[in-house]
């Protein structure tokens, strides 16, 4: 009986070693994002593209770290882009599931919720959120992947005025959340900067259904240029769809527009004419063909081209993939060392981490700005800057 | 006079979809003593069924307005479908019990959230317009379609206060709203006049769906974006009260409205809930509230 005992223990003891070591050939990598309300298609897009870069990597063999293979495995849960259901998702990923690596974080408050937990518990994660106040000395573990107000809002301006030179005024209109909240003073310093006088700033709650009150609030003061921040397409395209039944047609500003599609599908002709600063033109000839392959993936799953917010989960899988090679580790902290240092892979060729002028630490993503509008119900790409940084760094090799 | 006109535009069309969503919602808790949650998730099912079927029949050369209309009542009809199965397997075992039906009923809307999101998927929608064009008015200016909502949901409001005030089963809920024990003594049998009033209520939500399918963008979540404003209404306008309910719905509405032009539309919405907090400090039962 004492020698069936001790079989049954040691048999048990094995499957649950077995068992674990089977769990640990695979990475379970988590994402924050919206996956339903006015933002979903930025959420779904990016736990798709998140998809993609790990079937990408695990088809190719895996992660190579201390001689050992190792899968990749998306999580992803629904911020609904507010505070109390990212404090939720932080909570499910961090503390629940255990996850040691986040590849895609949209909102910058449920970011703030996300990396309440994230730093002190070991956790590297790359966000999209724009909030400037994510990143710094005191969040060594925050990378962002693409590009923020920081990096855009400069140069789409520029472009802009350089195209209506008559823009004198503008108004402004942002969320009222913590991304809206740290755009709008950016938004604010950049149009002064370049002489053109803000005269309104309002905010808006996330779930707005009537849009009637703030496109009268918009024209109040007759702008040149209306701002719309960081409204996301489906609430940008009321406003739209307002301000063209207010019969107000001056020069229309999106700095977070992504596509044309659900700007177009929502606002109709009223979107016609909008700069967008965060879009790209994936299936053109600019874009490199892993871009091309998964900009058609997007549109056969999802009716929506590809935009840098969601391509950005697939670059931050690759940059973690190379770092763990390159660092032989898993330990998150080993990697976000190494981040700064490599030069990689990503969907737009290869690429570094930098920006320590701006941020105190080199620890945002170098991509492409890619200005674009809305013409005739389509996204044409106007421009596109590349980093002095990266020029730079990749001349160098190092 | 411009800029009044164009005020006064807003309030009306902001008036009739808030209208539309609160008038349910009310009678709900009129006649069954529930506060009903899901009620935006009724509403919710009408749109998303409508925008899942206008596409599809207008991609079968069936006229929009054509599809609009089949793909409203098939929507309505599966509403209402809905509404009776939650009914008798929910509603009907909480009825006049506010906290097991506020559970219930808070619990049966992040339910069905979850799966119109697994459904219908999360990608907002908006449909093709119904009635395309503006109508500018003494400087002001308003859509056709939401025009003609506008004077729609005046008339179903009037046909809500007629039919409460003038018919026999008018009569019937507004004496179970009352006092329902008094009265099933008089031989009104509660239980099917509580049937009656929920799918009354949950037929009103369908209606507002279908009628603000063209205009609103519609996603897994428009029953809850709706639900807050439909619910501060009816705060203001009484709980229970069709007149309150309208009176609620008007009252927010030129809060959103004007204090959202003169001020900033995030302190438009701060200003109702003010707002709300001071009817019901001055009057706890609101506007029109009696019991």
């Amino acid at each position: 009986m004492k020698l069936f005992s001790k079989l049954l223990i040691s048999a048990a003891l094995g499957l649950s070693i077995a068992h674990t070591a089977s769990a640990q050939e695979v990475i379970k990598l988590g994402i924050s994002a919206p996956m339903s309300g006015s933002a979903a298609v930025w959420g779904l897009g990016m736990d798709w593209a998140a998809k993609q870069a790990a079937d990408q990597v695990n088809k190719s063999g895996g992660v190579t770290v201390g001689g050992k293979k190792y899968k990749f495995e998306i999580v992803t849960y629904d911020n609904k882009y507010n505070a109390a259901e990212g404090t939720k998702v932080a909570q499910n990923l961090v503390n629940r599931d255990k996850i040691k690596y986040i590849v895609g974080g949209i909102g910058t408050a449920p970011i703030q919720a996300l990396q309440s937990l994230s730093e002190k518990n070991n956790v590297i994660i790359f966000i999209s959120a724009w909030g400037k106040s994510l990143k710094g000395k005191e969040f060594p573990l925050t990378f962002t992947q693409s590009n923020t107000p920081f990096e855009i809002l400069g140069p789409l301006y520029k472009y802009v005025l350089a195209k209506h030179a008559n823009v004198k005024t503008v108004a402004l209109i942002n969320a009222n959340d913590a991304s809206g909240k740290e755009v709008e003073l950016v938004s604010q310093q950049v149009w002064a900067d370049l002489g053109v006088k803000v005269i309104s700033s309002s905010f808006y709650e996330r779930g707005t259904t009537q849009f009637q009150p703030i496109a009268a609030k918009l024209t109040e003061q007759k702008p040149d240029a209306i701002d719309m921040g960081v409204a996301p397409p489906a609430d940008a395209g009321m406003i739209l769809k307002e301000l063209g039944v207010l019969g107000w047609n001056g020069v229309k500003v999106l700095p977070v527009g992504t596509s044309a599609t659900q700007l177009v599908q929502i606002g109709g002709d009223a979107a016609n004419g909008t700069y967008m600063g965060y879009a790209g033109d994936y299936a053109s000839s600019l874009a490199t063909p892993m871009q091309q392959d998964l900009n058609k993936g997007m549109l056969a799953n999802f009716k929506e081209p590809l935009n840098p917010l969601q391509v950005s989960s697939y670059d931050s899988v690759m940059a973690l993939k190379a770092a763990m090679e390159t660092s032989n580790s898993l330990d998150p902290k080993v990697i976000a060392q190494t981040l700064p240092k490599i030069i990689f892979e990503t969907s737009y060729g290869k690429t570094v981490f930098g920006s320590e002028a701006i941020y105190g630490v080199p620890q945002q993503m170098q991509v492409p700005i890619m200005i674009t509008q809305v013409q005739d119900g389509k996204m044409v790409e106007l421009a596109r800057v590349i980093p002095e940084e990266l020029k730079t760094r990749l001349a160098a090799g190092k | 006079m411009a800029l009044f006109v164009q005020l006064l535009l807003n309030t009306l069309q902001i008036s009739a979809s808030y209208i539309l969503f609160s008038l349910g919602l009310t009678l709900i808790f009129g006649v069954m003593k529930v506060i009903n949650f899901a009620h935006g998730e009724f509403f919710g099912l009408c749109l998303l069924l409508i925008s899942v079927l206008v596409p599809l029949l207008t991609a079968n050369q069936l006229p929009l307005a054509s599809a609009y209309a089949l793909a409203a009542i098939v929507a309505m009809i599966a509403t209402l479908i809905l509404g009776a199965v939650l009914y008798q397997f929910a509603f009907k075992k909480f009825q006049r019990d506010m906290i097991g039906s506020f559970v219930m009923s808070v619990g049966l809307s992040l339910l069905l959230e979850g799966l119109f999101l697994q459904f219908f998927g999360g990608v907002p929608v908006k449909l093709p317009d119904l009635i395309p064009g503006n109508i500018r008015f003494l400087g002001g200016a308003i859509t056709t379609q939401r025009l003609v909502l506008t004077g729609v949901s005046i008339v179903i409001a009037i046909s809500m206060c007629w039919l409460i005030a003038s018919t026999k089963l008018g009569k019937a809920l507004r004496a179970v709203a009352e006092d329902y024990e008094a009265a099933t003594l008089q031989g009104i049998p509660y239980r099917r006049i509580a049937l009656y009033g929920f799918l009354l209520a949950t037929f009103l939500a369908a209606i507002a769906g279908a009628l603000l399918s063209p205009l609103t963008v519609i996603s897994a979540s428009v029953g809850s974006d709706y639900l807050m404003k439909g619910f501060i209404a009816i705060v203001i306008g009484g709980l229970g009260s069709i007149p309150g309910s309208i009176i609620g719905s008007v009252l927010i509405a030129v809060i959103e409205s004007v204090g959202g032009y003169y001020f900033d539309p995030s302190w438009a919405t701060l200003g109702m809930f003010v707002i709300t907090m001071l009817v019901l400090l001055i009057r706890p039962k609101g506007i029109m509230g009696n019991g």
